[in-house]
């Protein structure tokens, strides 16, 4: 086969997945970049986008907003699919039905799960319902500036914490049983056993999880679209919210692409500390 | 065998998680079976007819039909079978080439590809928007389609299916005079149903799921998604909560059956490559 015959075969296979990877990553990302390098009307490069958004109050209410929401939400729904990973790793009677109960919102689109929810936390929905049933009081819930990030919270956790549960219970079955016969031989509760066989077993798992499930949570948009806009008063501007904003609602593409550099630097951050985390003291045990 | 309290109380903590995840599913579905005026009626005080519909009736589901909806959902099925198909083709030939044939740079290459693929989508989809609408991409198939077909966790699937096939079988077919594309298309593309059932389980979901990309891509109604479509519901009819329930009811329907159907396939497959990365 000549050279340039084979040249040709290998461009066929490859070619259409490197003109994805240049035109639907690459291109933009860097067009983001130079983009957010030129404020309006100027002719040389500087970094004045960036000051522009970092002394803007709504900018800084938008990564305050990102940052509360991202420390509550990632520990609460790791937290919550890790019990509910403990609790299904049994074998009962249709314990596969179970799990998929738990698996099925995650199939629901986002957009679908949010217009479902806006209505089930309006003030005579189901929510206040079951609240009232139970002697609580009504909530206002996303037209309240202090509950509308909480309504958001428990919107995307309904649909993430069986997806994230999926993966810490495929770990969880990945860890060997004598682990378990060992350790108990030797004494230990179910509080040892857990500190000291289920957790570092499941060390990349989890690892794996929380970077992934921050990464998602950095880019939700769609409920914050659809259901507050980023209100009641700035409460609910995460960060996606506020490039689209910025990029679509004022036409403001320098700071949306400058904001969106910021974005992409977190994500691609927290994307290279899984795979520092991820490659730590390798697998300890055999 | 005797049932221990402990295991029974355990038992009842499972059902009870279960079904409480399952319950806003399970109001979709009756809601998108009730008359609009029944929807908010039995909710305060909570009744058993909260929970299941009192005069079910198919009529909105038919109607939903009728209306703008169906050109929404008929445009978001085609978009996801055609990213499937060219998605799955163009991962799978690249993941071959990464993985059985030698060329220089092969290690380089398959590394630009991942990363490149890390960068989230939706971060950049403003830029990108840029770019399409300078090629006249706005409110086209194309447009809506082509962020969906590459996806670098796609050809990854590929490549570490495709090298765990043995080789020998390969050299085989090549004495016999086949070529690579022979070799690809009927040797080890049959042989790797698992690798594709991953693969489209993973473009399918991106592509059913997209909502800001279709928002400001294809603003026409004739382009509309059902993702989009139904956050829209409101200014359309008015507010006809028969109809949204009908709607969330349909789009949700699909994909829970893929994934029902798929299940398996999906978490071991990506528990077993990005878990372990």
């Amino acid at each position: 086969m000549t050279r340039s015959r084979k040249m040709m075969i290998l461009f066929m296979f490859l070619g259409p997945t490197l003109a994805a990877v240049i035109l639907l990553r690459l291109w933009p990302a860097s067009m983001a970049v130079l983009e957010s390098l030129y404020a309006p009307r100027a002719q040389t490069m500087s970094l004045e986008n960036y000051a522009y958004i970092f002394g803007d109050p709504l900018f800084q209410k938008s990564i305050l907003v990102t940052l509360i929401y991202s420390i509550i939400v990632n520990p609460l729904q790791i937290a919550i699919a890790l019990a509910l990973a403990l609790l299904l790793n049994v074998s009962i009677p249709l314990i596969g039905l179970w799990r998929t109960l738990i698996l099925l919102p995650v199939a629901i689109p986002q957009s679908v799960s949010a217009v479902v929810w806006g209505i089930g936390l309006r003030p005579d929905g189901p929510v206040n319902g079951l609240l009232v049933a139970l002697g609580l009081g009504e909530q206002r819930f996303l037209t309240s500036p202090d509950q509308a990030l909480g309504s958001i919270i428990l919107i995307v956790s309904w649909i993430g914490i069986g997806y994230w549960m999926t993966f810490l219970l495929a770990g969880l079955q990945d860890i060997p049983k004598s682990l378990y016969e060992a350790i108990r031989i030797d004494g230990a509760n179910r509080w040892q056993q857990f500190r000291y066989i289920t957790l570092p077993q499941l060390r990349r798992t989890l690892t794996f999880v929380l970077v992934a499930n921050t990464v998602s949570n950095f880019l939700v948009f769609a409920p914050v679209q659809i259901l507050t806009q980023g209100g009641p008063q700035g409460s609910t501007n995460l960060i996606m919210n506020d490039i689209y904003t910025r990029g679509f609602v004022w036409g403001d593409s320098s700071s949306a692409s400058a904001a969106t550099v910021v974005l992409v630097s977190l994500v691609l951050l927290v994307v290279v500390m899984q795979f520092r985390l991820m490659r730590a003291p390798e697998d300890n045990a055999a | 065998m005797t049932i221990q309290p402990g295991r029974l109380f355990r038992i009842a903590c499972i059902v009870l998680v279960s079904i409480l995840f399952f319950l806003p599913v399970w109001w979709v579905t009756v809601s998108a079976l009730r008359p609009q005026e029944e929807i908010f009626k039995y909710l305060s005080p909570l009744s058993l007819w909260t929970l299941w519909p009192r005069d079910a009736s198919l009529i909105y589901m038919i109607e939903l039909w009728q209306g703008p909806f169906a050109t929404a959902i008929l445009n978001s099925i085609y978009i996801t079978v055609v990213t499937l198909v060219v998605g799955l083709i163009i991962s799978a030939m690249a993941g071959f080439a990464l993985a059985v044939m030698n060329f220089r740079f092969r290690e380089t290459i398959f590394f630009v590809i991942v990363v490149s693929f890390l960068i989230p989508f939706d971060a950049i989809a403003l830029p990108l928007f840029g770019i399409l609408s300078k090629a006249n991409l706005q409110n086209t198939y194309t447009g809506l389609i082509l962020p969906g077909i590459g996806n670098g966790l796609a050809v990854f699937l590929f490549r570490q299916f495709f090298m765990g096939i043995p080789k020998e079988i390969r050299e085989a077919a090549q004495i016999d005079g086949m070529g690579w594309f022979g070799i690809f298309w009927r040797i080890y593309l049959p042989l790797s149903r698992p690798a594709i059932i991953s693969a489209g389980l993973i473009l399918f979901v991106f592509q059913w799921q997209a909502y800001l990309w279709p928002l400001i891509i294809a603003p026409a109604p004739e382009y509309k998604v059902a993702a989009i479509a139904i956050a829209q519901f409101a200014d359309l009819y008015g507010v006809n909560y028969s109809l949204i329930f009908s709607a969330a009811f349909f789009i949700s329907l699909i994909p829970m059956l893929v994934l029902v159907v798929f299940q398996r396939y999906f978490t071991a497959s990506v528990a077993s490559t990005s878990g372990k990365g």
